[in-house]
């Protein structure tokens, strides 16, 4: 039916076509993906909240509204009783605001689209890096600076082991920047301050069991004689953050 | 073949080969996107479970977690008892624990000083914050003035605990240890020794 000359094009057609996308799709699945991937996923809030506003302008300190996040695995969204500390003098018949003024009066909770996703088999723990003195930034990139928050990171397995494999490249040293340590934001000067956290949860106080090594000071114990180059190395410290059980359990 | 489509398809590729290379090299976001990212496996990355603060459909007010039965006290756990008007009952309620004045609670203080209090008092406590400046709130009153200062400790906490005038409670936000480190550090800053409640009432003296 078809002349020989066209059929084998098409077989050879078909499998050069075949051929780059399959290479297409290693190289973007494993290359690109692992460094944008999810990246710039940047969704409609059911509130046009801006962090540029309130964290940038205002300067309220990140765990104003995301409090407990140094002692909880997950962050938390602010309860609408949050916004309503403030919003209930400030701008308190703003049409942005309504849902926010309707969540207040229903007890409904205001269904934020959610950014930063990891896998449900990943568990991922805030308060271990919050005391580990891991900067907001590091993952969640210049919050101040977006008036719409999108990911700014891949969270994705390669890029958590990229630091976990070689912290001294990516953190220690180089912490803090917002300042979550010292509640001062954007304060580079004063590192020293960095190391005078933590041992928050309240349940701690009294007993000072360390969860983290090291510990650095409690109400009981006072803070050990650190400065900034002597903050311990992750690794040296013991934390094993390559055991696959940290994250996978 | 046709000797005038190949540059075209040469020109093309090259393109997308410098286009990916620039998305390696580049590791920036290229690009915003409404749409929620790709799940490969889905079934693993999305398990059907409660997580904390997330929708849930498996209830019909979506939320995965659930109200607490009333007068539930989360372990842990201290409410706040006394209401904004208990200033009298404050004096004697609050007993001051006499935090030691050790670097750590001066800075623990002024860490959760700076987080919740700086927003509207400013880090100087003289209440002059970005925020107060760019609202003009009126009212906010300078923490370092005198009839602030000659407060007792038990009264500042009464004040953190339970509010005053457009304030709100921060009892659900601050532990009551905070509290009282948050007072040691407000001391420093108002230049004044301050004392632990009322003389009539409690005579420990702070340090």
């Amino acid at each position: 039916m078809f002349s020989r000359r066209f059929d084998m094009g098409v077989k050879v057609g078909g499998a050069v076509v075949g051929a780059v996308a399959a290479i297409v799709f290693l190289v973007g699945y494993f290359g690109v993906r692992n460094s944008v991937a999810d990246v710039g996923y940047r969704p409609d809030q059911p509130v046009p909240f801006s962090h540029k506003l309130h964290t940038g302008e205002l300067q309220i300190q990140c765990q104003y509204c995301h409090a407990g996040v140094e002692a909880s695995a997950h962050s938390p969204v602010p309860t609408t009783q949050t916004c309503m500390n403030c919003h209930t003098a400030v701008k308190a018949e703003s049409p942005k605001l309504k849902v926010v003024r309707d969540s207040y009066e229903s007890g409904q909770p205001i269904e934020w689209a959610r950014i930063h996703k990891v896998p449900d088999y990943v568990h991922f723990n805030h308060s271990r890096h919050i005391r580990a003195q891991i900067d907001c930034k590091s993952c969640h990139g210049p919050i101040e600076e977006m008036g719409v928050v999108s990911q700014f990171k891949p969270l994705t397995m390669g890029w958590c082991l990229d630091c976990h494999r070689n912290p001294e490249a990516l953190i220690v040293g180089a912490r803090p920047i917002s300042g979550v340590f010292t509640g001062k934001l954007h304060a580079v000067k004063d590192l020293l301050d960095s190391s005078y956290i933590f041992t928050p949860i309240a349940a701690q106080v009294g007993k000072s069991t360390p969860i983290t090594v090291p510990q650095f000071g409690s109400y009981d114990t006072d803070i050990p004689p650190l400065t900034v180059a002597g903050i311990p190395h992750p690794k040296k410290a013991g934390i094993g953050p390559e055991n696959c059980s940290t994250c996978h359990y | 073949m046709n000797v005038r489509k190949l540059p075209i398809l040469w020109i093309l590729l090259g393109l997308l080969i410098a286009g990916f290379t620039t998305l390696v090299l580049a590791g920036q976001i290229p690009w915003f996107s409404k749409q929620p990212p790709l799940e490969f496996l889905y079934n693993m990355d999305l398990t059907f479970k409660a997580i904390p603060q997330s929708g849930n459909t498996f209830f019909a007010d979506r939320k995965s977690l659930r109200d607490p039965v009333a007068g539930t006290i989360a372990r842990g756990a201290q409410p706040y008892a006394l209401g904004m008007g208990d200033i009298d009952a404050a004096e004697t309620e609050n007993v001051d624990p006499n935090l030691p004045m050790t670097e750590f609670v001066m800075a623990r203080g002024q860490n959760r000083f700076n987080v919740f209090c700086a927003a509207c008092h400013n880090y100087d406590a003289k209440s002059l914050s970005k925020l107060v400046k760019r609202g003009s709130w009126p009212g906010i009153p300078d923490l370092t003035r005198e009839q602030t200062a000659a407060l007792s400790n038990a009264r500042i906490f009464h004040i953190i605990s339970a509010g005053q005038n457009l304030m709100p409670s921060y009892a659900d936000k601050i532990s009551v240890t905070d509290r009282w480190a948050i007072i040691r550090y407000l001391r420093t800053l108002q230049g004044v020794v301050g004392t632990a409640s009322n003389p009539s009432a409690v005579t420990t003296q702070a340090q």
